[in-house]
């Protein structure tokens, strides 16, 4: 029993017809209605990016994709928990679950259950330096899919009521998260510790107080100032028809003012000069550790030398420091690491469980002697080609669906500016050589630049 | 084809990614362990993943990691496999090390220890996890006696008692060419696929299929509470179920389209009352498992801990509501269009699409389950639905699981439900 299924390479239109559609659709645009072809993007090798703009500067990627008669849509805002202040953190998250309430003509409810109705999965997420929108579904339900989601760009309804509901769910949301959650609270509790200065100091889900204190107002004042087509990227990919997307883009899009979008007024994290410890105790069974070292912006060119780096250090069963830890002193259970893709310079964050009995200070010693090794060796090539292969290997298994790609995509477009950056840096990583992986590591593992979290067993009371 | 053909091999072939999927699973699985030494089956998968063809652990994976590939052992009830993914270009070596796993594997006394001890060690983290809790509790609950209630992983009191031996005894029985249904997908055509599958075949030993015999499972009767108690939880969480539908069954469409207005999307009927008009839990969903045999129908939240008394009558009463007043035309028109559009995403992909049909081998679905689904779900009838409730549904004969501190919620919790036939309080740690 076996079955066959083709996927056409996906084609750009020639330039002739581009501007011929374009012209079609410009004819009837509304005032801010406008689409202007920018760039075609590359996508890997067999797929391409259509970047178009919207002249109330709503930046719209489309990538033709016909393995599957579904489309993904995706809306990212550049705004996250970032552009919070201290007293109102969590407002970015909260706004989003606000996102799927009343809007003008549909009643608490009613967006999803018509979403349902075309069949569509939809969702959405806030961190630290965006916030995205997503549906996927069956091709013949664009027109739907689409008017609704343009819909709530600027038709959003805020009441108390809802205001109010929300915050228990959003409360609830970090009990499962946080609070209940022996990884998630340290977690929080890391870059509490590790950013003094600079927002990522507050975890994006918001201090309990702050969520339990928003009003209506805070949420109003919020999606005036942010949720405007000016700061947002459309994404859409799959079996799509370049003209009847930009069109109805152009129809729900086209009368949306842009808006003026406030100047970022961020401060920079201080360079750290001391290490910082904390001791915590939980209610597990065995101790943890995490560790955060000062780490590089995505958009840095040492941000794949350092991907790579943990790759050889902590990435999969055979890298350097699960052997030690989990094989060969069978002293942890789990070990994970990786750099922070954020915007703004982050945090290397390392995580090991402990195993019964084991001290969280025995693993963190296992650490550094690897990372000095890391410091004062080469790295072997064949330790870099292998992580080069795992990177390639996660990048293309979560390519596989349209919602893949839309995520990846916006994500890219959201933190550089750059669709199509998901190929350029594995073809960097790829070229990562031992002489790079040095100087990022003496770079970057310096003690008196990290924090480190003991976690004690409590066992609790009982 | 010789006939070395596997009588389930299955093929989606796509050019869209350079990237294959494969699974090699068994028809059989830790149902076959013997009783009080749960996880055998399991430990069997992890420790043929790791040593094929003479090769340490380490060097296994240091070949999978050279190749861009990904192999993982997993264990259900009825089914033991292999899974994984490779980059394309490494695709018949990834094969040729798939058929060492699977044809030359090491028993070696110092490997298995140490997968045993991690085993252990990744049980006691898993106390960690408070949904796990509350789903291997009501699984315990629900199934009791039945090898559904045995976990697959194991207990930390089983694992010690497990023997080499016992492992070895359960690849010689189940890892067998005649158990095997292979699923590939992706960036390969039929006759290399056939190919593989041959060569797979070739150095799979010969044998007897195994074929469990597992009863079908009685549910309970009455209703009854777990509370797995564990220190500082400002949340719970709170499973309520009973026995499901069976895909043999006559009114399994029309029970799980019952399902999906209930609590099978975010506007559906659970997660309105829960989350949207209350604020009492992020999520409130229901589900409907399947397997060989009938499996669980369970409804899944997680309120504060002051939530958890008055959200698990709220929900006992949706129950006997829905019971009672069965589902709308209205409702019905929505769940269908609904499923019928939203099937686009269960075969989307080429992974998905093989993993349909890899699992309606594995589990003897009945003809045509997942290539006429949308048409069986559009000729439900509204008295066909609502007569699948009743025969279905019940809010008397229940499980309730609920993770969380006992001392603030147990009295609670038995106030407020009911005609309580059985109530007991488990420490979260216990071993057994």
């Amino acid at each position: 029993m076996a079955g066959t299924t083709a996927s056409p390479a996906a084609k750009s239109p020639k330039p002739s017809q581009r501007e011929r559609r374009l012209e079609k659709i410009n004819a009837n645009a509304g005032r801010y209605g406008r689409v202007s072809f920018v760039e075609s993007v590359p996508f890997g090798k067999a797929l391409l990016i259509d970047r178009y703009r919207l002249e109330n500067g709503l930046q719209i990627l489309l990538l033709a994709d016909k393995s599957a008669p579904v489309i993904a849509y995706h809306t990212w805002f550049r705004v996250g928990s970032r552009h919070e202040k201290p007293g109102k953190t969590g407002l970015a998250h909260l706004f989003e679950h606000l996102m799927f309430n009343e809007v003008e003509g549909l009643a608490a409810g009613e967006f999803d259950r018509k979403m349902e109705e075309a069949g569509a999965e939809n969702n959405a997420s806030t961190w630290l330096d965006f916030t995205q929108y997503q549906e996927a579904f069956p091709k013949g339900q664009l027109k739907t899919v689409l008017g609704l989601e343009a819909k709530r760009m600027s038709k959003l309804v805020l009441r108390e009521p809802q205001v109010t509901s929300e915050k228990e769910v959003v409360a609830n949301e970090r009990r499962y998260r946080v609070d209940d959650d022996v990884e998630g609270a340290v977690d929080e509790l890391l870059w509490k510790t590790a950013f003094e200065k600079h927002p990522y100091h507050w975890p994006t889900i918001g201090w309990m107080e702050d969520i339990q204190g928003f009003t209506t107002e805070d949420c109003k004042a919020f999606y005036e100032t942010y949720y405007s087509p000016n700061n947002a990227s459309v994404i859409a990919v799959g079996d799509l028809n370049e003209e009847a997307v930009l069109s109805l883009i152009a129809e729900h899009y086209g009368d949306l003012a842009p808006a003026t979008l406030p100047v970022e007024d961020i401060h920079p994290e201080p360079p750290q000069l001391e290490e910082r410890r904390l001791e915590v105790e939980k209610p597990t069974p065995t101790e943890k550790l995490a560790v955060g070292y000062k780490g590089p912006a995505l958009g840095d060119a040492d941000h794949g030398v350092v991907s790579v780096m943990l790759d050889v250090l902590f990435g999969g069963r055979a890298s350097r420091v699960q052997q030690r830890l989990v094989r060969e002193l069978e002293i942890a259970s789990d070990v994970r690491a990786h750099v922070g893709p954020h915007r703004d310079p982050a945090l290397i964050e390392m995580f090991v469980s402990l195993r019964e009995g084991k001290k969280a200070e025995e693993a963190l010693a296992v650490i550094e002697a690897e990372l000095e090794r890391v410091c004062r060796e080469p790295v072997a090539q064949s330790e870099l080609d292998r992580a080069a292969a795992r990177v390639e290997l996660g990048l293309l298994s979560g390519l596989d669906t349209a919602e893949g790609k839309a995520s990846t995509i916006g994500f890219y477009e959201t933190l550089l500016g750059e669709p199509g950056a998901a190929f350029d840096r594995l073809r960097q990583m790829q070229r990562v050589s031992p002489g790079d992986v040095l100087r990022v590591a003496r770079r970057y593992l310096v003690k008196t630049a990290r924090t480190v979290i003991f976690v004690r067993a409590s066992g609790g009371e009982k | 084809m010789s006939e070395l053909r596997l009588a389930g091999l299955f093929v989606e072939s796509t050019p869209a990614l350079p990237l294959i999927g494969l699974s090699l699973s068994m028809k059989a699985g830790s149902s076959f362990d013997p009783a009080g030494k749960e996880g055998v089956v399991r430990l069997m998968a992890r420790l043929i993943r790791r040593t094929g063809k003479g090769r340490t652990a380490v060097e296994t994976d240091l070949l999978l990691d050279a190749m861009g590939a990904s192999l993982g052992a997993e264990a259900a009830c009825s089914t033991v496999g292999l899974h994984g993914s490779s980059i394309s270009r490494s695709s018949d070596r990834f094969i040729e090390a798939l058929a060492d796993v699977v044809s030359a594997p090491q028993f070696r006394a110092d490997e298995f220890a140490l997968l045993v001890r991690e085993a252990e060690s990744e049980l006691v983290e898993s106390l960690d996890n408070d949904r796990s809790l509350a789903r291997r509790w009501f699984r315990r609950k629900l199934f009791e006696g039945h090898p559904y209630g045995r976990p697959p992983g194991g207990t930390i009191s089983s694992l010690q008692r497990v023997e080499l031996g016992d492992v070895e005894a359960a690849y010689r029985r189940l890892f067998v060419r005649e158990n095997a249904v292979l699923g590939l997908a992706g960036d390969v055509d039929e006759k290399t696929a056939e190919a593989w599958a041959e060569r797979l075949l070739a150095r799979l030993p010969a044998g007897p299929a195994a074929v469990d015999d597992i009863a079908e499972p009685q549910g309970p009767t009455g209703r009854h509470l777990v509370v797995v108690d564990k220190p500082e939880r400002t949340q719970t969480q709170i499973l309520i179920g009973s026995l499901g539908t069976h895909p043999d069954d006559p009114d399994h469409t029309a029970l799980h389209v019952a399902n999906t207005i209930f609590g099978g999307t975010f506007t559906a009927r659970l997660c309105q009352e829960v989350r949207a008009k209350r604020g009492w839990s992020y999520g409130a969903t229901s589900s409907l498992a399947f397997d060989r045999k009938r499996h669980a129908f369970s409804l899944w939240t997680f309120p504060k801990a002051e939530d958890a008394a008055p959200c698990i009558e709220l929900q006992l009463g949706m129950l006997k509501a829905l019971r009672e007043g069965g589902v709308t035309k209205k409702e019905l028109a929505w769940a269908k269009k609904y499923l019928d559009r939203s099937h686009a995403f269960a075969i989307d992909t080429a992974s998905k699409r093989v993993s349909l049909k890899v699992d309606s081998e594995l589990y003897d679905l009945p003809k045509g389950y997942y290539e006429e689904y949308t048409e069986r779900v559009k000729a439900v009838t509204l008295d066909e639905v609502n007569a699948a409730v009743r025969a279905r549904i019940t809010d008397e004969n229940l499980v309730i699981s609920v993770v969380g501190t006992d001392k603030d919620i147990g009295g609670a919790l038995r106030s407020a439900i009911p005609e309580l036939k059985s109530a007991e309080v488990v420490p979260f740690d216990r071993n057994d």
